[in-house]
């Protein structure tokens, strides 16, 4: 069963400058003394009390200004950043689809890239050899796959790499904008590809600054600000909110609870 | 900030390390599709490691021989293995300091275990070592050495300095990530390490110092439980001692280190 708990859940990046990176300014500072500056750490507060809890079934949509710490949420709840303070419990598989390249290599054949990338997001290897005319297929990349993808056009390339990406079927699934590749044909069904992934899906998090889709595939919404969650509630009223209003959508549910 | 691990990071430790020995399929194919990307495009591929050894080993081999007035049939085969062994050992060493720094990209999106990372690096440069022992029958074969039962000594050897290779690959890792001068210093004092360990000299033209500049040498001791049996002498106790010694106080150093500041390295990148 999919579940994540957030608390509490803080991310502090120390911003080390030339100074703070080396031993030798370090050794020297506590050592000599007379030439070295202290260890001036400058942090910056990304999170900041995130309490948050998710469990099966929820499609969560996460709204905010840009800098407001979205994509660092995305990032604790994949598990990349554990929290400096507060803590962050995560079960279930996920598939963070925020860079959904990650780990293509140019000078491989597209073949051979549907198996790295495959073993990474946790196909076995067996498992991604078998799928790779299936993948290729969906991805529309005929006669190219056996040919290095730096021969790609950018098109080809994020239409496997989107392929590869949602082959998968993940316990949580973490979005940073719906992604849409390739020309209108290929876009309609990719499309359905994203809403089989987030149907079968136990958790969904779909960070977006489009209204339609918010609406579209999440119940619940939370408004961040400065890294704060600031509004956590359904989706209609986190959208009012937040200030996107779609008419005869947002303005009703608003009214009928009395926001 | 104090550095004492507390249960929990020693659960999501050893969790690590469990996850990324057992995804061995991943660092696998990580693995070799860096030295094939090497290589990629061009026609001897990997068997470039192979030959540019044997052109290092063949050429110090003869120059060397005529400067320490050493029989070329005894000092090249020594040379062949002892160099070898130490391409392994620097190798992994040196890596080691961009372990974490050059998988950015991976570790800024998933969860992936640490663990995973410094098993491709081991893989990695375990795969270049067979293309580099490719040389050592062949000089054998031309200087006719014959193999010997004290040989597969070098397999327990090659073990332990895998062993050992996991927390000083994670402990390096580690320190370079935070401090940007690591990379430099290490490759100082392997430099140094070069010459202090019996890789173009042999042990008796040292005299008195050599229990010391070789006994308590880690370097050398690694390089000797692997390399003296491939030279047809089973390694003393002595190395041995010292060998297990040094594991046993590498994990203790890594293993609470690695508890405690194993969620920090992704904050360090």
């Amino acid at each position: 069963m999919a579940s994540i708990i957030l608390e509490n859940a803080c991310v502090e990046f120390p911003i080390y400058n030339a100074r703070g990176r080396s031993i030798r300014r370090n050794l020297m500072a506590r050592v000599g003394g007379s030439v070295a500056a202290d260890g001036d750490v400058v942090s910056v507060n990304a999170l900041k009390n995130i309490n948050l809890r998710l469990t099966n079934g929820d499609r969560l949509g996460l709204l905010g200004h840009n800098g407001a710490g979205k994509s660092t949420l995305l990032r604790v709840l994949s598990g990349a950043y554990e929290p400096s303070s507060g803590t962050a419990e995560i079960e279930g598989a996920v598939s963070s689809l925020l860079d959904i390249t990650m780990g293509m290599d140019p000078e491989m054949s597209g073949a051979e890239n549907i198996v790295l990338r495959g073993a990474i997001i946790g196909m076995t290897i067996p498992e991604a050899r078998e799928r790779i005319p299936e993948i290729a297929e969906f991805a529309e990349i005929g006669d190219f796959l056996d040919l290095p993808m730096r021969t790609y056009s950018s098109g080809m390339n994020m239409r496997l790499a989107f392929a590869i990406s949602t082959a998968i079927r993940p316990d949580i699934l973490l979005m940073d904008e719906l992604i849409s590749v390739g020309d209108a044909a290929f876009a309609s069904k990719a499309k359905q590809r994203v809403q089989e992934l987030i149907a079968s899906a136990g958790i969904l998090v779909l960070a977006s600054h489009d209204a339609k889709s918010l609406l579209e595939y999440c119940t619940r919404g939370i408004v961040m600000e400065h890294g704060q969650i600031v509004f956590d509630g359904p989706i209609e009223e986190a959208l009012a909110r937040h200030g996107m209003e779609i008419p005869g959508i947002t303005k009703d549910a608003a009214a009928t609870t009395g926001a | 900030m104090s550095l004492k691990p507390s249960p929990r990071d020693w659960q999501r430790a050893i969790a690590d390390a469990r996850q990324g020995l057992s995804a061995w399929h991943v660092w696998n194919l990580l693995a070799m599709t860096d030295i094939r990307q090497r290589y990629k495009r061009s026609r001897v591929g990997p068997f470039w490691i192979t030959l540019s050894m044997a052109a290092f080993v063949g050429g110090i081999g003869l120059v060397y021989s005529t400067l320490f007035k050493q029989d070329i049939r005894t000092y090249l085969p020594y040379l062949a293995v002892n160099y070898v062994v130490w391409t392994l050992i620097q190798g992994i060493i040196m890596d080691a300091t961009g372990v974490f720094s050059s998988s950015g990209v991976y570790l800024r999106q998933e969860a992936m275990p640490k663990t995973l990372f410094a098993m491709r690096l081991i893989m990695r440069n375990l795969i270049m070592f067979a293309h580099n022992i490719i040389i050592i029958p062949l000089v054998f074969l031309l200087f006719g050495v014959w193999p010997d039962w004290e040989m597969l000594l070098a397999i327990p050897g090659m073990i332990m300095l895998l062993v050992a290779a996991y927390p000083v690959v994670m402990l390096i890792g580690m320190i370079s990530t935070r401090f940007r001068d690591t990379p430099v210093i290490i490759q100082n004092v392997l430099q140094i390490a070069f010459f202090l360990t019996p890789i173009m000299w042999k042990v008796d033209q040292l005299g008195a110092a050599a229990p010391f500049v070789v006994g308590l040498n880690p370097f050398a001791i690694f390089l000797r439980i692997v390399a003296e049996p491939m030279n047809g002498r089973a390694p003393s106790l002595w190395t041995w001692g010292v060998a297990v010694l040094v594991i046993v106080l590498l994990y203790a150093i890594t293993g609470p280190l690695f508890a405690r500041l194993r969620a920090r390295i992704v904050y360090w990148l």
